[in-house]
């Protein structure tokens, strides 16, 4: 499976009086890597619960994936993991993992289930209730419920947040590895160095609008790292 | 089909490992008999046909309404009710898979709540003891195809406790009408009013069919 492009024309989210994502035009091929960043509150996760097909745009166009009017065919392209872990308290890493392939219609549940947790070193925690689960290692399992169905499309909201070091490093393969499968990948992160570690180009949202714009092209890392602070103006931080 | 199971699955696990919908519905039915007992006029024959069957099925209603009010409530936690929404799947079989909990929780609360009716009450319900769990089964059956579908609207909004009985409530007069009348008629004589169950029925099936149709839009934000 390749990944999904996205096209978004002049997407407007509002809540009421307050306008969430205003007017973003925005073009990302299939089998890229796109990082979003921003302050708190630019519109970041609002975009991403847009592309998800969780909301609805107020305003604008959004093609996610190939042409299709069954809704239900976007949504077996789409792995998605928000601020929340979406898992069941009561339900074990394995059921949840085991629910979440049902969902998906997986021929072997189960048999996923075990693949994943071993894929993403949970073996030891497999039958550990998800309300047990420290924020860390509840973003392990989440993560791992994202990619149960090997999405097209995958969006990440802070996938980093409350992951250790070694979890930390892990996921970055395994992001890696998306990435090597043509799998095409949107991370919301407020870590500029992450993002240019990551993506193969970067945008910065503010206020709900896209502030700044920038393609990796054919520099290295720590090249993308130095012209990413420079369209931002900010030497060493965040945006 | 399968997502239907598999809704039902998690259900029922979640329900047996928190024990956060079943003792509630239970307790709370059986602690609004006793009330309703109290309430009546002394003197009151125990048996008061008039009354009795309209008290019982004050209690299912208010179990229910607290069951399923609950059910969608555990989908708020961690946002698991965004993952339904992902899910890849004619969302009608969520709805079923949802409803079908539903029922069953409220059948055992049912169970238990007519034992303790019948004897609070001093009614004979061993008798018709048949078609009794018929219009108790086609009742529910109604109570959770509507309760249901109106859990899932009401669950986002910012006062959902108050917003389902008030959104379900005036939709449940035509489907309390009969149960309470063919009640009433068991309790009386034996016999039930004409027509009764096959308002039911209709009644049951209009509502599980449309909101099979509905829960589609349901789960959309």
């Amino acid at each position: 499976m390749t990944g999904w492009a996205i096209e978004a024309r002049g997407l407007e989210k509002r809540f009421g009086p307050l306008r969430a994502l205003g007017a973003l035009d925005l073009s990302v091929p299939g089998g890229s890597a796109l990082a979003v960043v921003g302050p708190n509150g630019a519109g970041k996760s609002t975009l991403l619960r847009l592309l998800a097909g969780l909301a609805r745009p107020t305003a604008g166009t959004l093609q996610v994936g190939p042409p299709q009017r069954d809704r239900r065919r976007r949504r077996a392209g789409v792995g998605y993991l928000g601020h929340a872990s979406l898992l069941y308290p009561a339900l074990t890493a394995r059921e949840n993992l085991t629910f979440a392939g049902r969902l998906y219609g997986l021929p072997a549940p189960e048999a996923r289930a075990a693949e994943l947790l071993a894929r993403h070193g949970l073996e030891a925690f497999a039958d550990r209730r998800a309300g047990e689960f420290s924020r860390g290692m509840a973003q392990r399992v989440a993560i791992a419920r994202a990619l149960v169905h090997e999405p097209a499309l995958v969006l990440l909201d802070e996938p980093f947040t409350g992951l250790d070091p070694d979890a930390a490093d892990a996921l970055a393969g395994r992001l890696a590895e998306l990435r090597q499968a043509a799998r095409t990948l949107v991370l919301v992160t407020h870590e500029l160095a992450r993002a240019a570690d990551f993506a193969d180009r970067v945008v910065v949202l503010r206020r709900g609008r896209l502030e700044v714009d920038v393609a990796r092209g054919d520099g290295d890392t720590a090249g993308f790292a130095a012209t990413l602070r420079a369209a931002l103006g900010r030497p060493g931080g965040a945006p | 089909m399968n997502v239907l199971r598999a809704v039902l699955w998690k259900d029922l696990l979640a329900e047996w490992r928190s024990r956060d919908r079943a003792p509630a519905m239970v307790v709370f039915a059986l602690l609004t008999v006793v009330v309703l007992r109290f309430s009546q006029p002394a003197g009151t024959p125990a048996g008061d046909a008039l009354a009795a069957p309209g008290l019982l099925w004050v209690a299912y209603v208010f179990a229910a309404v607290l069951g399923m009010n609950r059910g969608f409530a555990q989908e708020l936690e961690n946002e698991a009710l965004s993952g339904l929404a992902l899910a890849p799947v004619d969302r009608g079989w969520i709805y079923l898979g949802k409803a079908l909990s539903n029922l069953l929780l409220l059948a055992l609360a049912q169970l238990s709540t007519a034992v303790f009716f019948a004897v609070v009450f001093d009614v004979d319900l061993a008798g018709v003891a048949a078609p009794f769990l018929g219009v108790a089964l086609l009742g529910a059956v109604g109570l959770t195809a509507a309760g249901t579908l109106f859990a899932g609207i009401a669950v986002r909004t910012r006062f959902r406790e108050v917003m389902l009985p008030l959104l379900l409530f005036p939709l449940l007069v035509p489907l309390l009408v009969p149960c309470v009348q063919a009640t009433a008629g068991l309790l009386r004589d034996g016999s039930l009013p004409e027509g009764a169950l096959e308002l039911l029925a209709v009644y049951d099936g209009v509502f599980l069919i449309a909101s099979f149709l509905l829960f589609e839009y349901v789960l959309d934000e």
